[in-house]
C-alpha cells in the first residue's frame, strides 16, 4: 500500500486522509493542526501537573499549622510554581493549541501564515517547562507567581533565576505565536469575508494576540532586570543601593495586567461560538463583541497599578480605580450579549453548552469580585487575602478553564473524527460546576473574614472553612479525570463524528473530521454570516455541506445509547 | 433529509418576557440584593475603627448593585435554559435575531452609570478614611523577617506616676534631658485606647511585608527603602491580630498574632484599651519603667530585652522561658549548656564568644537543619538590625544562664 497520497486535485472525491500515528505528534511539525494538538497535549499535561500542586496546598492547609511540607519555604515554592505552571504553561499555550488548531480553518487557510515560526514557537515550551520545574531541585523559589523583589532577588534561591529564563523562554514563543496570528487573520481570510464576517474566536485571538505583542516585551524587560540582579551584582531593585521595589511591581504589572485578558479573551472568544451554536441563535451583537474585544485590550493596559493600591502612592490610587471600574463596562457588554444570545433560541444541553453557561454564570461572580477590588477602599481591606485568590480563580477557572472545557466538547470531533462521550460530559459538568463554586466561593469569605493568602499557617478559626474548601478542591481535582478517561476512550472508541455534528455554520466545520492535511478540499466558501441561523440559507448551507462530507449525525443531540445505527460515509 | 427547508419548529415561546414575569423578576432582584446586605456583619471581621465602619458601609453598597448584577444575570440564565431548551428532536433553529440598538446601548449605559456612582463613592470614603485628624499619636513600625516591633517614646512629660526624674540613674536622666528629649522602647504588640487616633510610620528591614489590622480595615504594604504611613482611629477596645499580608518568605503566616497554650497573646497585636488610664496603668508605665530603672544584673536585663520584644526573636525561636513557640530557627532551650560546646568547633574563646558570634554574623555558622535565615545584628546605629552593645552583652549573658532544661 502506498504511504503517501497522490495531491488531490480541486474538486476531486474527499482524499482519503493519512492517519496520523503518535509519533506525528512527537516530532518537528509545520502542519498546524499537529502544532495545536501539541500545544494543547503539551499544556493539558502542565494542567495536571499544577492540579497536583493545588491538592498539595489544600492538603496543607487542612491544618493551620505546617504539617505536609516541610517548612514555610517548601509551601512557599509549592504556590509559587502552581500560579506560574497554570497561567503560563496551562491556560496560555491551551488557548494557543485551540486558536492554532482553529484559527486557519475558521479561515479557511491551508495553514498559518509563517508555519515554521508557528512549530518554533511551540518547541520553545517543553524546554521551558522542564526548566521552571528542574529549578525546584537548584534552590527553590519562593516569591509567588508575582516574584515581588527583594524576595525573589535576595532571598529566594536558584531555581528563582531558572524561573525568570524559563518565563523569558514562555513569552518569546508567546510572541512569535501572536505575530503569526495577526499576520494569518490580517492577510489570510479568504475572499468574501470581513473582519467582520469573521468568526468570534477569531476576533478574539486578534485583541489578544495584539495584547500580547505589545505588553510581553514588558515582562521581558522586567525578568532581564531581575536576573541582572540575581546574578550580575546589579541592584534596580534592591534599594540599600539605590534601587527601587515599587519597579518591579510597575513592569511586571503592566505585563500581567494585561496577560489576565490573554487569558480570558480567547475564553471569551469559544463562549460566543459556543453558546450561539448551540442554543442555534445568531450571536446578539456581534460588532458589539467583536469591538468590546478590542475596547478591553485597549483599557486593559490602563489598569495595571490596581493590583498595587497597598504599596502604590496613595496619590495614584484614585485614577487607576476609574479607569478599572471603566473596564467592567465592555465586559458586561460582551455577558449581555451572551444572554442576549441564549434568550429566544433552541438550547440544547450539550456537555458543550453546559460548560458554556456554567462559564457565564460563575464569570460574572468574578466580575462582580472584581469591580469590588476596584474600589480603592474596600481592595485596602481585602487586597493580598483569600478574596483575591477566590476573585482571581472565579476569573480564570470559572473563566478560561470551564470555556476550555466547553472547547473540547465542541472541538474534540473536528479533532479527532470522534464525539466525546456526552453521557460522561454531564457526569464531569455536573461534578465540576458544583465542586468549583465550593472550593471558591467560600475563599471570598475566608479573605474577608482576616486570612492571608500564601500562608502554609493560619489562624485556628479559619480551619473549618478550610477543611471545606479543600474537600471540595479534592473533589474538583479528582473530576478532571472523567474528562481525560474521556478523551481517551472516545478518541478509540467514541462516535464517528461526522465533517458537522453540531451544524454549525463557521468553516471549520465546512471539512472532514478531521481535515485532510490540506485543511479544506478546494477553496471552501465562507457563509455570509458565521452566525446566521434560523434562516432559510443557513439551512440549505449545512445540508449542501453534508452532501460533499457525509451526513451529520440525524439525532445528534440526543443520548447515544438512544442513536440507530451510524450513517458515516459519503452518499 | 434533504430537504431544502428547516424542520418547522415546534412553538415558540414569546421573546417579550410577560409582565408578571418582569414584575417578580424586580421583586426577588431587590429582594434579594436587600437580603445580601442584611448578611454583611456576618462576613466581615469586628468593625473596629472609624475607618471600619464607613469601608463596611462602601461594602453594603458593593453588594448591593453586585447582588443586583448577580440575580439579574444568573435569573436571566435560569429562565432562559426552562423557558428555551429545545424539546427532543427538535432540530429547528431560533429566530434570526443580530442585535437590538436601544438594548445595546441600555447594558452599555446603564453599568457605565453604575460604575461611575460607585467610583464616586468610593472616592469619599477613600477621603475620609485617609483625612488627617488632631492628636494623633504617632508610631514608628519596624516589620523584619518575620515579626513586627513597634516603637514607642518616653519623655520626661510623660514619666509613669511612680517614678521621679531625680531618682533615675544620672545615664538615663542624660538621655532625657539631651537633644530629642526622649528613651526609646519596642514592643511586639501595638497599644492604643478607644479614640485615640494613631499614625504609622512604617519601614522594613528586609523585604516587603504589609501592616494589616482585619478589624481596622486598614492595610498598607511596609517596603525596604521607603517609610509608608497609615491612618486609623480605633473605636471599640480588644484585641485585634496584626497580620503580614505581603509574601515575606517561609515564616509569612507566622508574622501574625497568635494565641499560645494557655490562651496568651503571642506575637503582633493590636491592644486597644476603653481608656487612657487602663493604655498607662497596663502597658506604657510598667514598659517605661522598665527602660528607664534597667536591672543592674546582666541577665536580668537581657531576660527584660527580650521579654520586651525589641528584637524578633520569637518568631523563629523556641524558649520556654520566654513562652517562644518558633520552628524557623533553632531551639535555644539549654543554649547554655550547648554554647561552650559549639564554641570548640568553631573556634571561638568561649560559649559567650560563640553566642555573640551568632548574634553579629549568622551566616558564619549554622546549625544542622537550619537555613541562612536570622538577620544580622549590627553594632552600629546607623545600620539595620542595629543591637548595642549594651544589649547584645546582657542578652549573651541572659542566654548563657538557660541550662539544662530539662523539656529540650
Amino acid at each position: 500500500m502506498a504511504a503517501v497520497t497522490a495531491p488531490t486535485l480541486p474538486g476531486a472525491a474527499i482524499e482519503q486522509p493519512k492517519r496520523l500515528r503518535v509519533s506525528d505528534y512527537l516530532r518537528w511539525s509545520v502542519d498546524h493542526k499537529i502544532i495545536g494538538v501539541q500545544y494543547m497535549a503539551t499544556a493539558l499535561f502542565f494542567f495536571i501537573f499544577g492540579g497536583a500542586l493545588a491538592m498539595l496546598i489544600r492538603w496543607e492547609l487542612l491544618t493551620p499549622a505546617i504539617d505536609l511540607m516541610a517548612d514555610g519555604q517548601a509551601y512557599n515554592s509549592l504556590f509559587s510554581i502552581h500560579g506560574t505552571v497554570m497561567i503560563f504553561l496551562w491556560i496560555i499555550p491551551m488557548m494557543a493549541g485551540f486558536a492554532n488548531y482553529l484559527v486557519p480553518l475558521m479561515l479557511g487557510a491551508k495553514d498559518m501564515a509563517f508555519p515554521w515560526l508557528n512549530a518554533f514557537a511551540f518547541w520553545l515550551i517543553p524546554p521551558a517547562g522542564i526548566m521552571m520545574i528542574l529549578g525546584y531541585f537548584v534552590g527553590q523559589t519562593e516569591a509567588g507567581w508575582t516574584s515581588y523583589p527583594p524576595l525573589s532577588t535576595l532571598f529566594s534561591g536558584d531555581g528563582q533565576t531558572l524561573w525568570a529564563l524559563s518565563l523569558h523562554l514562555l513569552g518569546v514563543s508567546s510572541i512569535l505565536g501572536a505575530i503569526n496570528f495577526i499576520v494569518t487573520i490580517r492577510n489570510m481570510r479568504p475572499a468574501g469575508m470581513g473582519y467582520f464576517q469573521m468568526p468570534l474566536f477569531v476576533w478574539a485571538m486578534l485583541a489578544t494576540s495584539i495584547i500580547i505583542v505589545m505588553a510581553t516585551p514588558f515582562l521581558a524587560g522586567a525578568l532581564t532586570l531581575l536576573i541582572l540582579d540575581r546574578v550580575a551584582g546589579t541592584a534596580f531593585f534592591n534599594p540599600a543601593q539605590g534601587g527601587d521595589v515599587l519597579l518591579w511591581q510597575n513592569i511586571f504589572w503592566f505585563y500581567s495586567h494585561p496577560a489576565v485578558y490573554i487569558m480570558v479573551l480567547p475564553a471569551f472568544g469559544i463562549i460566543s461560538e459556543l453558546l450561539s451554536v448551540h442554543s442555534r441563535k445568531p450571536v446578539f451583537g456581534y460588532r458589539a463583541i467583536a469591538l468590546s474585544s478590542m475596547a478591553i485590550a485597549l483599557v486593559g493596559f490602563t489598569v495595571w497599578a490596581h493590583h498595587m493600591f497597598t504599596s502604590l502612592t496613595p496619590e495614584l490610587r484614585i485614577p487607576f480605580m476609574i479607569t478599572s471600574m471603566i473596564i467592567a463596562v465592555p465586559t458586561g457588554i460582551k455577558v449581555f450579549s451572551w444572554l442576549g444570545t441564549i434568550w429566544g433560541g433552541k438550547i440544547h444541553f450539550t456537555s458543550a453548552m453546559l460548560f458554556a453557561l456554567g462559564f457565564l454564570s460563575m464569570f460574572v461572580i468574578g466580575g462582580i469580585s472584581g469591580v469590588m477590588l476596584g474600589s480603592v477602599p474596600f481592595d485596602i481591606h481585602v487586597h493580598d487575602t483569600y478574596f483575591v485568590v477566590s476573585h482571581l480563580h472565579f476569573v480564570l477557572f470559572g473563566g478560561s478553564v470551564l470555556a476550555v472545557y466547553g472547547a473540547i466538547y465542541h472541538w474534540f470531533p473536528k479533532i479527532t473524527g470522534r464525539m466525546l462521550d456526552e453521557r460522561l460530559g454531564k457526569i464531569h459538568f455536573w461534578i465540576t460546576y458544583p465542586a468549583f463554586f465550593l472550593t471558591f466561593f467560600p475563599m471570598h469569605l475566608a479573605g474577608m473574614l482576616g486570612m492571608p493568602r500564601r500562608v502554609a499557617q493560619y489562624a485556628p478559626e479559619f480551619q473549618t472553612l478550610n477543611v471545606f474548601i479543600s474537600i471540595a478542591a479534592f473533589v474538583l481535582g479528582i473530576s478532571t479525570f472523567i474528562l481525560l478517561y474521556n478523551m481517551v476512550h472516545s478518541l478509540f472508541y467514541g462516535e464517528k463524528a461526522g465533517a458537522n455534528p453540531w451544524r454549525a455554520l463557521t468553516l471549520e466545520w465546512a471539512t472532514s473530521s478531521p481535515p485532510p492535511s490540506t485543511n479544506f478540499i478546494g477553496d471552501p466558501v465562507p457563509f455570509p454570516n458565521p452566525y446566521g441561523y434560523g434562516t432559510e440559507a443557513a439551512y440549505n448551507y449545512v445540508e449542501s455541506q453534508n452532501k460533499k462530507y457525509g451526513t451529520v449525525n440525524p439525532s445528534d443531540y440526543e443520548p447515544v445509547e438512544k442513536i440507530g445505527p451510524l450513517s458515516a460515509g459519503t452518499e | 433529509m434533504s430537504s431544502s427547508h428547516p424542520p418547522t419548529p415546534r412553538s415558540n415561546p414569546s421573546l417579550m418576557p410577560s409582565l408578571s414575569l418582569i414584575i417578580v423578576g424586580v421583586v426577588v432582584i431587590i429582594a434579594g440584593a436587600l437580603g445580601l446586605t442584611l448578611l454583611v456583619p456576618q462576613i466581615l471581621p469586628p468593625q473596629a475603627s472609624t475607618q471600619a465602619q464607613q469601608v463596611d458601609q462602601l461594602f453594603t453598597f458593593l453588594l448591593f448593585f453586585g447582588g443586583v448584577i448577580f440575580i439579574l444575570v444568573e435569573g436571566l440564565i435560569l429562565v432562559s435554559v426552562i423557558r428555551f431548551r429545545a424539546r427532543p428532536g427538535d432540530l429547528s433553529d431560533g429566530p434570526p435575531i443580530h442585535g437590538n440598538t436601544m438594548l445595546e446601548l441600555v447594558w452599555t449605559a446603564v453599568p457605565a452609570v453604575l460604575v461611575a456612582v460607585l467610583a464616586i463613592l468610593s472616592y469619599v470614603v477613600w477621603v475620609n478614611t485617609r483625612a488627617v485628624v488632631p492628636n494623633e499619636m504617632t508610631v514608628g513600625a519596624t516589620a523584619a523577617r518575620f515579626a513586627w516591633t513597634f516603637n514607642y517614646e518616653v519623655s520626661q512629660d510623660t514619666l509613669p506616676t511612680t517614678l521621679n526624674f531625680s531618682d533615675l540613674k544620672p545615664e538615663v536622666q542624660t538621655d532625657l534631658t539631651d537633644e530629642d528629649g526622649v528613651v526609646h522602647f519596642s514592643n511586639p504588640k501595638l497599644y492604643t485606647w478607644v479614640d485615640q487616633p494613631i499614625v504609622m510610620e512604617m519601614q522594613s528591614q528586609d523585604v516587603n511585608h504589609a501592616f494589616w489590622v482585619p478589624a481596622m480595615r486598614v492595610k498598607q504594604d511596609v517596603l525596604p527603602g521607603r517609610t509608608t504611613e497609615i491612618r486609623f482611629t480605633p473605636t471599640e477596645a480588644g484585641n485585634y491580630r496584626i497580620v503580614c499580608a505581603e509574601l515575606c518568605g517561609s515564616g509569612h503566616g507566622a508574622m501574625a498574632g497568635e494565641v499560645g497554650r494557655d490562651g496568651e497573646l503571642l506575637g503582633a497585636w493590636l491592644i486597644v484599651y476603653a481608656t487612657e488610664e487602663e493604655y498607662l496603668a497596663n502597658f506604657f508605665d510598667d514598659a517605661a519603667t522598665a527602660v528607664l530603672v534597667p536591672p543592674d544584673d546582666p541577665a536580668l536585663l537581657g531576660r527584660q530585652i527580650l521579654a520586651s520584644g525589641a528584637y524578633p526573636c520569637a518568631t523563629c525561636h523556641t524558649l520556654d522561658d520566654q513562652g517562644w513557640t518558633g520552628n524557623i530557627g533553632p531551639n535555644l532551650n539549654g543554649i547554655g549548656d550547648r554554647a561552650a560546646e559549639r564554641a570548640q568547633t568553631t573556634g571561638d574563646a568561649d560559649g559567650a564568644a560563640y553566642i555573640e558570634h551568632s548574634l553579629r554574623h549568622p551566616g558564619d555558622f549554622l546549625v544542622p537543619g537550619f537555613g541562612n535565615l536570622m538577620p544580622q545584628f549590627n553594632p552600629d546605629q546607623g545600620q539595620p538590625n542595629y543591637m548595642p552593645q549594651n544589649d547584645l552583652e546582657a542578652i549573651v549573658a541572659y542566654l548563657l544562664t538557660q541550662t539544662a532544661n530539662p523539656s529540650n
